[in-house]
C-alpha cells in the first residue's frame, strides 16, 4: 500500500479493523459477483447499493464510527480495489505455479478472467502512478468505479465542481485505459 | 511521470481531443517538439477516449465475477470426497455436493472461499466448524470432518440434506396452518437446542432451511453463529458485520448493527412464521437500501397477518380465511416481530409455547389478559375437531351483534378499543365464569339461547375432562344464574364427574358450586353436606391460604345463613373474611364476604353490626363496580331492611327505590332480582299505608317469582307473605289467609319443621285470623309462632316480642285480659330493651296494656 492509501485508510485505525473492513468489502463483492454469474439482472446490486450496505453494516465499529459518510464510501471503494487486485495478483501467481493446487474458475469464463486478472494488475499498478501524479484524481476513479459514487458524489467528496470531476475523469480514464493496454500486453 | 508532465499531458490531451484529425496533428506537433513519448501517450489517449469497451467502462461486479473464483472445481477431490456440483454460496464459503464412492454416500462440504482475505474469516469459518461440532440434534445439519485443501483453503464436511428450502417447501400454498405451525415448531424445537447451547444462529431464513422428503426439517448455516458469552461486544460486533445479513429476516437490533442475542432469533422465526402463514413478509425490503429497510423496520408496524392472508386469498380467489382463529395468528406473529426486546417473545421456547397453546386451542400467554378474550377463548375451544364450529360462530356472532362488539373477526383490536368494549367484556366473562355482576344491559333471554346451545355443543364433545370439566361448571354456573336451577344441576353434576381425576381445587371448586346450587334449590342440609365435603377437602388437599379454602368457607357461612342459624353463620364468615383480608386476595372477593357477614348479623338482629359493616362494603362495591352495579344494590336493600326493621319505612322506602332502580336497570323486568326490590319496595310501602300502591308491585313480583323459579321456592314465599300482609291493610283476609298458607306449606318443604321464616309465616297467618275476627285460630297461630321463634331466633329476639304482642292483643279480644297482660307485657318487655324497636309494635302494645289494664281495672271493681 502506498502513501496515498495510507492517507486514505488513516481513519481505519488498527490491523483489526482493516482486515474487518477488507472481509465487509469482500463479501459485498461475492455477493456482486453471485449475482453476474447467476446471469440475474434484478438480483444484481449495482456497486452504490453495495457501498451502502457496507457502510450500515460497518456504521457501528470504530473504522467508520468517526468518519462521515462520504468519507467512509472513500474508504470502502479502496477495500474494495484492495480485495479484487489481491485476489487477481493471487490467482496469475497461481497460474505460475503457486502453490501448485489446482485454481479453479468458472470454465467457461477462464480466459476472460485470465485477461481481467492481468488487466486488474495494471489497472491497479497505473492507478497507483496516478495517485503519485495526481491523488485526487486516483480518487476519483477508485470512488467512481470501484466504489460505483455518482460524480455529484464524487465532486462533494473532492471538493470540485462537477464540470472539473467530468474533465478530470475523461483525461485520466483515457490515460488508464493507455496503461492497462500497455501494462496488460507486457505483463 | 512527474506531476508537472502529467499536468501537461491533460492540458493537450483537452485542447486536442476537440480538433479535427490534421488540425490536431499541426497543433500536436508543435506543442511536443522533440518528446515523441509526450505525442505518443497524447494519442494513446484520444484513442482511448473514444473507446467505450475498456475496463472502466464496465461495472465493477463484472469484473468480481471474473476474479473472484472458487477454491475447487466439480470432478475435484476433497479428501475422500469427489466434488459433484454446487449446492449453494454462503457469505463465507461455498457448499458442493460431495459423493464417496467407498461408502457409496452423499456429503455436503463448505469451503472457505479466498481465506486470504482476512485472518478474521479464518477464524469466523473455523468458529462455525466448532459451533457445529457441539450440536448434535435431529433438526440440524450433523458436521462430520473438516480439513484443509493443499493450499491451505479450510473446508468441513457436513451431513448432506436432500431438501427443498422452507418457502419453496411451502409456496404455492394450499398446506393447512396447523401442518405450516408443526413444521415452524420443529424449527423453533432446533434453534431452542441451539440456544440451549449458547448458540445464537443469527441469520434465520426459510433458505437456510430444508425441509426433507419425510418433512422433517434441517437447520442449516450457521456461518454467523455466535457462541454467547465468549466474545467481548466489540468483537462481536465486528463479527456481525462481516456477513452481510439477509435484511428481510434480521432484527432492528441486528440492521442498527447492534448486538443480537436469542431474542434476535426469535424476531427472525416470527418473520419466517409471517412468511409462512401469508407468503408474505412484514417489510418488503425487495427495494430500496438497507438504510431505508432499517428505517421500515424501525418505524413501520408490520400489518397484521390476519389482513395480509385475507388480500392474498381474495386477490388469489383461494377461499376464505377464518378471522376467529386469525386473530391468535396475529397476536403470536406480531409479537414475535416486536421491535421492542420487552415486548418480544423473551425465548424461543415461550413462542413455542403459545405455538403449542395455539394448536391446542388455549389461550395464548401473549395475550393481554383481558377478559373478553379468555372468553372468547374458552368458547372456540369448545370446537376442538368436530364440525360443529358453526355453533361457536353463531354464539360468538350472535353475542357480539348483541353487544356490538365484532368479537368473532377481530377480538384483538376491537375488543381492546373501547371502554364500552371492556363493559361488555367484564359482562360476558362475568357470564360465563360464575360472577354474578355484569356491566352491561339485560339480553337474559338471548344469552340463555346461546348458553343452550353452547351446552348441546358441549356434549358433544368428550375428549378433554378437564375441558369439558371447566365448561360444564362454566355452562352451569350460567345457567344458575339465569335461574334455570335444573339444567345447572345436571351440568355442575357433569362437571364434578369429569373433575373428579383431575386437579383437586378444579373438584373442589365444583363441589362448591354445586353445594351453592342446592341453596337456590333450597336443599339446605345437601347443600351443607357439600360445602362441608370441599371445605374439608381444601383443608385436606391444599397449600394454606389457597382461594377454593376461602371460597368454600365463605359457601359455608353462606348456607349456614341461608338455614337460619346465624350465630353459627357469624364466625365462619368472619373466618372467610379473615382469609380475604390477605394483601393477594381480590377487594372483590373480600367485599363479597363482608356482605354475607353483614346479612348474618342482620338477620341475627345485630343492627349495630350489620348497619357498620354494610356501609364499609357499600362504599367497597362503588369503588370496586360503579355506582349503577348490582352490588351496590345490594348493599342498599340491605340498608333499606335495617331501616325498615328499625321502623323508619320512609328510609327504608328510599333505599329500596334506589336498589330497584339499578336492578331493573341492570336485570331487565322479567328478572328475579327485579321481583325481590319490587316486594322490598312494597313492603316499606305497606308499613306506611300505602297499600294499593303496594299490592299491585307485589302481584307483579309474585308472577316473576313463580315464573322464575316455580311454586315453590322461598323467595315466591316472600312475594306471597308480602302480598298477605297487604290483603289484610285491604281488608281482604281470605285472600291474605291464603297467601300464609301457601307462605307456611313453602317454608316447611324447603326448611322442613324448624326456621324463624316458618314463625313469621305462621304468625302472619295469625294476623289474618286476628284481623278477621277470628281469635281461636289467631291464638293457635301466634303460640305456635312465638315457639318457633324463641326455638330459632331466642326468646328475647324482636319476632319472639312482635308475636308475643300479636298474641296479647288476640286474648284481649277474646277477653282474657289476665293472659293478655302476660303476653303483651312480656312482649313489651322484649321490644323496649332493643336499640331500635319497631315503633308500631310498641305503640299498639302500649295502647293495649292500657285496654288490658283498664278491663282489668273495670273487672277488678
Amino acid at each position: 500500500m502506498d502513501s496515498a492509501d495510507s492517507l486514505i485508510l488513516e481513519g481505519a485505525g488498527d490491523r483489526e479493523a482493516l482486515d474487518h473492513l477488507f472481509s465487509v468489502a469482500y463479501e459485498e463483492l461475492r455477493r456482486l459477483a453471485a449475482g453476474v454469474r447467476r446471469r440475474d439482472p434484478g438480483a444484481t446490486l449495482s456497486a452504490t447499493t453495495l457501498v451502502n450496505e457496507a457502510w450500515i453494516k460497518l456504521a457501528r465499529t470504530p473504522v467508520v464510527a468517526r468518519a462521515s459518510e462520504l468519507h467512509f464510501k472513500r474508504i470502502a471503494a479502496r477495500a474494495m480495489r484492495q480485495v479484487l487486485v489481491t485476489a487477481a495478483r493471487r490467482r496469475i501467481a497461481g497460474k505460475r505455479g503457486g502453490t501448485g493446487s489446482i485454481r479453479v474458475t468458472y470454465d467457461e469464463s477462464l480466459d476472460s478472467a485470465a485477461g481481467s486478472d492481468a488487466e486488474l494488475v495494471a489497472l491497479d499498478d497505473a492507478l497507483s502512478e496516478l495517485a503519485r501524479m495526481n491523488p485526487r484524481q486516483s480518487l476519483l476513479v477508485e470512488s467512481r468505479f470501484f466504489g460505483g459514487l455518482e460524480v455529484p458524489e464524487v465532486a462533494a467528496l473532492l471538493g470540485v465542481s462537477e464540470a472539473t470531476a467530468l474533465r478530470d475523469w475523461r483525461a485520466a480514464r483515457a490515460w488508464l485505459a493507455a496503461q492497462v493496454k500497455r501494462g496488460a500486453h507486457g505483463a | 511521470m512527474e506531476r508537472n508532465r502529467w499536468e501537461r499531458l491533460q492540458a493537450l490531451f483537452h485542447a486536442a481531443s476537440g480538433m479535427e484529425a490534421t488540425e490536431r496533428g499541426v497543433f500536436l506537433r508543435k506543442a511536443c517538439g522533440e518528446d515523441a513519448e509526450l505525442l505518443d501517450d497524447i494519442l494513446a489517449m484520444i484513442e482511448e477516449d473514444r473507446a467505450t469497451s475498456g475496463l472502466l467502462d464496465g461495472r465493477v461486479e463484472g469484473l468480481a465475477a471474473r476474479v473472484l473464483g472458487e477454491a475447487v472445481k466439480e470432478g475435484q477431490k476433497v479428501g475422500p470426497y469427489r466434488i459433484e456440483r454446487v449446492l449453494g454460496e454462503g457469505g463465507m464459503g461455498t457448499v458442493f455436493l460431495a459423493s464417496r464412492a467407498d461408502l457409496a454416500s452423499v456429503a455436503a462440504i463448505k469451503v472457505l472461499r479466498d481465506a486470504w482475505i482476512s485472518p478474521a474469516r479464518r477464524k469466523r469459518f473455523a468458529e462455525e466448524q466448532r459451533v457445529l461440532a457441539q450440536l448434535n440434534h435431529p433438526g440440524i445439519a450433523r458436521l462430520m470432518d473438516a480439513d484443509t485443501l493443499a493450499d491451505g483453503t479450510p473446508y468441513f464436511v457436513m451431513e448432506y440434506v436432500d431438501g427443498v428450502p422452507m418457502d419453496r417447501y411451502f409456496a404455492g400454498g394450499g398446506r393447512p396452518i396447523e401442518e405450516r405451525l408443526r413444521l415452524f415448531r420443529e424449527v423453533c424445537e432446533a434453534v431452542r437446542y441451539a440456544h440451549q447451547h449458547a448458540v445464537v444462529h443469527r441469520d434465520l431464513k426459510p433458505s437456510n432451511i430444508l425441509v426433507d422428503s419425510r418433512g422433517a426439517v434441517k437447520l442449516l448455516d450457521f456461518g454467523i453463529a455466535k457462541q454467547a458469552g465468549e466474545y467481548e461486544v466489540a468483537a462481536d460486533l465486528t463479527r456481525t458485520g462481516l456477513r452481510l445479513l439477509t435484511p428481510a429476516y434480521a432484527s432492528p437490533e441486528q440492521l442498527r448493527g447492534e448486538r443480537a442475542g436469542v431474542q434476535s432469533d426469535v424476531y427472525s422465526l416470527g418473520v419466517i412464521l409471517y412468511e409462512l402463514l401469508t407468503g408474505r413478509l412484514p417489510f418488503d425490503m425487495s427495494k430500496g437500501s438497507p438504510v431505508e429497510a432499517l428505517r421500515k423496520v424501525s418505524e413501520r408496524e408490520p400489518v397484521r397477518p390476519s389482513l395480509v392472508a385475507r388480500r392474498v386469498r381474495e386477490k388469489e380467489g383461494t377461499g376464505a380465511t377464518d378471522g376467529a382463529a386469525w386473530a391468535d395468528l396475529d397476536v403470536l406473529c406480531l409479537k414475535a416481530v416486536h421491535k421492542d426486546l420487552t415486548q418480544r417473545y423473551a425465548s424461543v421456547e415461550a413462542l413455542m409455547r403459545d405455538v403449542d397453546h395455539y394448536l391446542r386451542r388455549e389461550p395464548l400467554e401473549a395475550r393481554p389478559d383481558t377478559l373478553g378474550y379468555r372468553l372468547s377463548k374458552f368458547v372456540r375451544r369448545r370446537r376442538a375437531e368436530v364440525a360443529a364450529a358453526a355453533v361457536v360462530a353463531m354464539t360468538l356472532a350472535a353475542m357480539a351483534g348483541l353487544f356490538l362488539v365484532r368479537l368473532a373477526g377481530e377480538r384483538n383490536a376491537a375488543l381492546a378499543e373501547a371502554a364500552r368494549t371492556q363493559r361488555v367484556q367484564r359482562f360476558m366473562l362475568n357470564l360465563f365464569q360464575g360472577g354474578d355482576e355484569t356491566a352491561g344491559p339485560s339480553k337474559d333471554l338471548t344469552v340463555a339461547m346461546l348458553v343452550d346451545r353452547g351446552s348441546r355443543e358441549a356434549r358433544i364433545l368428550d375428549k378433554d375432562p378437564a375441558v369439558q370439566g371447566e365448561l360444564y361448571q362454566t355452562l352451569g354456573g350460567i345457567y344458575q344464574k339465569l335461574g334455570n336451577l335444573e339444567k345447572a344441576d345436571i351440568l355442575l353434576r357433569e362437571s364434578l364427574e369429569r373433575r373428579k381425576s383431575g386437579r383437586p381445587a378444579g373438584r373442589l371448586e365444583t363441589l362448591v358450586a354445586l353445594g351453592l346450587l342446592r341453596v337456590d334449590q333450597a336443599k339446605l342440609d345437601e347443600a351443607e353436606k357439600l360445602v362441608r365435603e370441599a371445605l374439608d377437602g381444601s383443608r385436606r388437599e391444599l397449600p394454606p391460604g389457597h382461594p377454593v379454602t376461602a371460597l368454600a368457607t365463605d359457601a359455608l357461612g353462606r348456607v349456614l345463613e341461608e338455614k337460619g342459624d346465624y350465630e353459627a353463620a357469624i364466625p365462619v364468615l368472619e373466618e372467610a373474611v379473615r382469609l380475604r383480608s390477605a394483601p393477594a386476595v381480590s377487594r372483590a372477593d373480600l367485599a363479597a364476604s363482608l356482605y354475607e357477614l353483614s346479612n348474618a348479623h342482620f338477620y341475627a338482629g345485630h343492627y349495630a353490626e350489620a348497619e357498620e359493616l354494610n356501609q364499609r362494603v357499600l362504599s367497597m362495591n362503588r369503588e370496586l363496580y360503579g355506582n349503577q352495579h348490582p352490588r351496590v344494590a345490594d348493599c342498599l336493600v340491605n340498608l333499606g331492611a335495617i331501616q325498615h326493621d328499625k321502623g323508619h319505612y320512609r328510609e327504608a322506602e328510599s333505599y329500596h327505590r334506589q336498589a330497584l332502580a339499578i336492578t331493573r336497570a341492570f336485570y331487565g323486568e322479567d328478572h328475579h332480582r327485579t321481583a325481590s326490590g319490587m316486594t322490598m319496595v312494597a313492603r316499606a310501602l305497606v308499613f306506611q299505608q300505602r297499600t294499593g300502591e303496594a299490592v299491585e308491585m307485589l302481584r307483579q313480583a309474585l308472577a316473576i317469582q313463580e315464573r322464575v323459579f316455580g311454586a315453590v321456592h322461598p323467595r315466591v314465599a316472600s312475594a306471597l307473605n308480602e302480598l298477605g300482609n297487604s290483603a289484610i291493610r285491604l281488608k281482604r283476609y281470605d285472600e291474605a289467609k291464603a297467601a300464609f298458607r301457601r307462605v307456611i306449606s313453602i317454608y316447611r318443604e324447603v326448611y322442613g319443621g324448624r326456621h324463624n321464616l316458618l314463625g313469621t309465616g305462621t304468625s302472619n297467618l295469625g294476623s289474618a285470623h286476628l284481623a278477621a275476627g277470628e281469635y281461636a285460630e289467631a291464638e293457635r297461630f301466634f303460640r305456635e309462632a312465638i315457639a318457633m321463634f324463641e326455638q330459632t331466633q331466642g326468646p328475647d329476639h324482636v319476632n319472639t316480642g312482635i308475636a308475643r304482642v300479636k298474641l296479647g292483643r288476640t286474648l284481649l279480644r277474646q277477653r282474657k285480659y289476665t293472659e293478655a297482660e302476660v303476653s303483651t307485657q312480656t312482649g313489651y318487655q322484649i321490644l323496649i330493651q332493643q336499640v331500635n324497636p319497631s315503633a308500631s309494635w310498641l305503640q299498639s302494645a302500649r295502647a293495649d296494656i292500657a285496654e288490658i289494664q283498664a278491663a282489668l281495672g273495670k273487672a277488678a271493681r
